[in-house]
């Protein structure tokens, strides 16, 4: 067995940010390989035929956040991406209406005004400025953290700049971004709208991947997160990823391919190999072991620095700040296939309404209850969801007149009473077939196959540490420098040579690439200091 | 008649007396005007029945900030704290129970009865507190900045907020802006896992809010509960001897030797305004007092949209200051007994009820009370903090009788489908006594005459918009410098010459006196720099 090092860098996992890592390393000529366990690159960025025919964007399933400079420089369009947009919003509701945001805004504008005159008027509003505060946040998120308790000079520059930066914002909209980085979305719509389905179904994305209810402080923070992907206008909002959300792993793994990097799938990394305090290579599950002067790990912070590594070789202020870092999954998904559309009665037969997102979120009541049940340590009766239709908008997903319908679901808890096993795994995929038939009451007799996954399953199948789509929970105390332990948000770890560039790094989750890009540039700046 | 000070307070709560006493000691002319018929606001004492005195608001007070005791002479004045122990009593249904005090070791005893990892921890726990407390009472002493634009003065005042931060060490700094944000869950379960003492400490950390304790922000609470204790200690019981209105009628004799006035059931109809800066105050009955500077002690909604034009402000300002949350649910229930409650469980010859008495027996229970107020209904199983202090002080009741003070949560001011009318106070100290009765079997049979002071109630009676006992709740974002809104926490106000000093200014909270204390600087200054 060759003891010298083949590689210049060996990142662990395939998922789409250690495959931005590797593509950006290989792009300045080192020579990389990557790690990935399963049979397939993409982590939770896949897709996958579960049942023949029926293509399945398993887990992550929209995309808007894949930051536009890694489409660039990657050249992603030519490696295969190909994002067909998801513009409209349906929201069922139980008295037989509905709100529907289309593609179109004036349409959207009768659509509100129906509701409400007011909300239609502040909605564009609203709309400007979030633009505006989505902006201001930019900048930040492809920034590398500087650390406020060093006086290096590098992070006294970095903390300047962002002074700087929040001087430049001007009081209004300094004040107004503070708001969203402290307040519950609930009460930041509630300062804005009256129509209930309209705040309850933008709240909605201010509890996703959190463990939290819409009126809890903190929320407001993860809707802008989510409104990032609406600025760069790579795509207008959200989209849909031809092929499915594995199209963007796939694309960026042959980016990476071509740029040199040799990916190895169905390998699994037991143990990071660390001598003198720097890490060596990894040894593989069976034995093998390959050598690099740098590993990265695109796995959770928790999964990276307590089961990759020997805890003897990180200080212990260190571990105790991986033990605490939250990682408690909410959510779960069920993918179905379907013999014919869903048949919604308050918006009947097939239409644009299919094509975009249909969010069951008709209040924001409704969100809280669906909250309150996760709290108690059980999983929503009437869960929120967020579903949309792919073959609809890419018809190779399923075979002809027939379709695939993925739907993410709130709130599922990791910890759930009794703990998940396969009966409890069928009552939630029940309760999520009876919710949505509520609207759709054809649905039922148009399953033909049904994939639930519970977070215990996304842990078990997906290595997510407790479930947790983010890689760890998105709340003040574990964002930027705090991301994901305080004086290690620059991807160093206090293992020199061993990288974190997965979703638990800042800027966090999301099919967003930035951690995997940022994480490469520091690589390449060196390993000191 | 033409009166003429140079400064009104509005408001003889605790926070417009320290203004005040603060003002006067300057050699300003002050008077102080107060719509009730005694000074206090909500830090008061009312003989509500014969013989039965009850703290109706507030039932504890801070250790104040020892300068204040100091400048205001408070204790010639007849102020005297008395620190409890034990702090807190907490039963718990299996008739086991928890006390925790000033010892440390004492407390731990008693945890060990539910955890030996938590009684393990629990000095540890103490001496974090402390240190987040020690840094935050800086803060609770401190002009907030003006950020994101800091001045020459604010840089040093943010310098010196941040050296007191790099002084407790580097990783005790990272700690601190850590926690800060956090949920009392996510703290609590870095901590503890004893079902009893998460619930006790859950119940201080959601005092006087809405949310539960697994909403973020809620650590924040329980920290400064910890440094309004003075030790660090976030479950300390501190009441001023007599009664927390003896603290207000120190603070109004101090006021009062300094020279100040104190006008009581004298009700402001509007703050008078001349060429756009304040200049007075109208009386309800028609009379008008002239001063060059008003501060008011009431809210920032009543001060700003009730008592001054909102014509006269920016429409931006009026819009801030009506997305205030106040959202008050917390309740008051005050009960004469005719005998002591007997909890099953503690034999200390009743030792155990001179502190508070905590019905919160796990951190789930106080969430759940808290559901209910997110749907516009009052808790069927509320969380409960009751306080008997004739226990230690056997003359604020009739001999061998008691006076219970109950602090219910949650009893949201905005009752869905239905008004606090007399059947839901009703049916609020209904709730009250049975869930007391749950765990003091002879209590329910005791009660000799009851009170209910609801959110509504509060509003009514102190002024206190929407029953918010912190005069705007006490959340992150509206925290420090955008307390009570953001560009004006430094209690000037967009109308010159008038002031905020109440609860609802930075650092609000407690009975502490610091916002009053922080505002009569500002005001003080302010004056200087004119002359």
């Amino acid at each position: 067995m060759g003891r010298e090092a083949a590689y210049d860098a060996i990142v662990i996992g395939g998922g789409h940010n250690g495959l931005t890592t590797a593509a950006y390393l290989a792009r300045a000529g080192r020579n990389v390989l990557v790690l990935e366990r399963r049979h397939l690159v993409g982590g939770s960025t896949v897709t996958e035929e579960i049942f023949p025919g029926f293509k399945f964007s398993v887990l992550s399933y929209v995309v808007s956040l894949l930051r536009p400079e890694i489409i660039r420089e990657l050249e992603l369009p030519r490696h295969g991406l190909e994002i067909l947009p998801l513009e409209s919003t349906f929201t069922p509701l139980p008295n037989g209406d509905q709100l529907t945001r289309w593609a179109d805004h004036d349409q959207t504008r009768r659509e509100i005004c129906r509701h409400s005159p007011l909300d239609a008027d502040a909605y564009d509003r609203f709309g400007q400025l979030m633009y505006r505060m989505a902006l201001a946040v930019k900048p930040i998120l492809s920034m590398v953290p500087p650390d406020p308790t060093s006086l290096s000079r590098k992070d006294l520059r970095g903390l300047l700049s962002l002074g700087k930066h929040f001087r430049d914002l001007g009081e209004a909209d300094f004040f107004m971004l503070y708001k969203l980085m402290t307040m519950s979305s609930a009460d930041f719509l509630d300062e804005w709208f009256e129509t209930d389905p309209l705040k309850a179904t933008m709240s909605a994305s201010g509890i996703i991947g959190t463990f939290l209810g819409p009126r809890s402080p903190g929320t407001a923070y993860v809707q802008l997160h989510h409104y990032m992907g609406e600025i760069d206008g790579a795509f207008r909002a959200w989209g849909f990823a031809r092929g499915g959300t594995g199209a963007v792993a796939d694309s960026i793994a042959s980016a990476a391919r071509e740029l040199g990097v040799t990916i190895r799938t169905e390998t699994a990394v037991e143990q990071v190999i660390v001598r003198g305090g720097r890490a060596v290579g990894v040894a593989l599950e069976g034995g093998e072991e390959v050598r690099a002067p740098t590993v990265v790990s695109g796995l959770d912070p928790r999964r990276t620095f307590l089961h990759l590594v020997d805890e003897g070789d990180l200080p212990p202020d260190f571990v105790q700040s991986i033990r605490r870092y939250r990682s408690v999954g909410s959510s779960g998904k069920v993918n179905l296939a379907l013999g014919e559309l869903p048949n919604f009665t308050s918006l009947p037969g097939d239409g644009d309404h299919l094509r975009g997102a249909i969010s069951i979120s008709p209040s924001q009541d409704y969100l809280e209850r669906a909250y309150d049940d996760a709290k108690y340590g059980e999983f929503s009766r009437h869960p929120y969801m967020d579903v949309i239709i792919p073959s609809l908008i890419d018809p190779g997903m399923a075979p002809p007149g027939k379709h695939v319908m993925s739907c993410f679901v709130q709130y599922a808890p990791y910890k759930l009473n009794g703990g998940w096993n396969d009966e409890k795994r069928e009552a939630f995929g029940d309760a999520v077939i009876d919710t949505l038939s509520e609207y759709a009451p054809n649905l039922k007799s148009a399953i033909i196959h049904r994939q639930v996954l519970t977070p215990q399953d996304m842990e078990d199948e997906f290595g997510l540490t407790g479930g947790n789509i983010f890689h760890g929970e998105l709340s003040l105390q574990q964002l930027f420098f705090l991301r994901p332990a305080p004086r290690w948000a620059d991807y160093r770890t206090p293992i020199r040579g061993f990288y974190l560039c997965g979703s638990g790094a800042h800027p966090g989750g999301g099919i967003c690439g930035g951690p995997g890009r940022l994480a490469a540039l520091e690589i390449l700046k060196g390993g000191a200091r | 008649m033409s009166l003429s000070y140079d400064a009104i307070v509005i408001g003889a709560g605790h926070n417009g007396l320290v203004t005040s006493a603060y003002l006067a000691r300057a050699g300003l002319s002050v008077l102080v005007v107060e719509q009730g018929d005694r000074v206090g606001g909500g830090a008061t004492t009312e003989e509500l029945f014969p013989g039965f005195k009850f703290d109706t608001g507030a039932h504890r007070s801070a250790q104040l900030h020892p300068a204040i005791s100091r400048d205001l002479g408070l204790g010639a004045h007849g102020l005297e704290l008395v620190r409890s122990d034990p702090g807190v009593f907490v039963p718990f249904p299996d008739g086991r129970h928890l006390l925790l005090g000033e010892s440390a070791s004492a407390s731990a005893d008693s945890i060990r009865a539910f955890s030996a990892a938590d009684a393990d921890r629990w000095a540890e726990f103490n001496g974090f507190t402390e240190m987040v407390a020690g840094f935050l009472s800086t803060v609770f002493t401190v002009e907030p900045p003006e950020i994101p634009d800091p001045s020459r003065s604010d840089m040093f005042a943010l310098g010196r907020l941040g050296l007191g931060l790099r002084k407790l060490g580097r990783r005790e700094m990272e700690e601190v802006v850590r926690v800060l944000p956090m949920s009392c869950l996510e703290l609590l379960d870095e901590w503890f896992e004893s079902e009893p003492l998460r619930g006790v400490l859950a119940g201080v950390a959601v005092q006087g809010g809405a949310h539960g304790p697994m909403a973020t922000g809620t650590a924040l609470n329980l920290f400064r509960r910890a440094a309004e204790s003075g030790s660090g200690n976030p479950v300390a019981l501190i009441r001023p001897r007599g009664g927390v209105g003896r603290l207000s009628e120190a603070l109004a004799s101090a006021a009062r030797g300094a020279g100040a006035e104190i006008r009581l059931e004298s009700r402001v109809k509007h703050v008078l305004l001349k060429a756009g800066r304040a200049a007075g105050v109208a009386l309800e009955d028609g009379t008008e007092i002239s001063a060059r500077t008003v501060a008011s002690g009431a809210g920032p909604g009543v001060t700003l949209l009730g008592l001054s034009d909102p014509a006269a402000l920016d429409p931006e300002i009026v819009r801030a200051l009506e997305a205030i949350r106040y959202r008050g649910a917390t309740a008051k229930v005050h009960l004469a007994l005719g005998e002591l409650p007997r909890f099953e469980g503690p034999q200390d010859a009743g030792r155990h009820l001179g502190g508070a008495i905590s019905i919160s027996p796990n951190l789930q229970y106080v969430e759940r009370a808290s559901d209910a107020a997110k749907f516009g209904q009052v808790s069927e199983k509320p969380y409960l903090e009751a306080v008997i202090p004739s226990v230690v002080e056997p003359d604020l009741a009739p001999a061998g009788k008691h006076g219970m003070s109950v602090l219910v949560q949650y009893a949201p001011y905005h009752l869905r489908d239905r008004t606090w009318d007399d059947a839901a106070s009703d049916a609020l100290a209904n709730t009250v006594i049975e869930t007391l009765g749950r765990y003091a079997p002879n209590l329910p049979g005791s009660v000799e005459a009851r009170q209910v002071l609801t959110p509504a109630g509060m509003e009514r009676k102190w002024g206190l918009q929407e029953g918010s006992v912190f005069q705007g709740e006490m959340t992150l974002d509206q925290f420090f410098f955008a307390r009570p809104v953001a560009g004006w926490a430094r209690y000037r106000t967009p109308i010159e010459g008038l002031y905020l000093c109440g609860t609802g200014t930075h650092p609000g909270g407690g009975v502490t006196g610091n916002s009053g204390y922080l505002a009569a600087h500002r005001i003080l200054l302010d004056a200087k720099g004119r002359r």
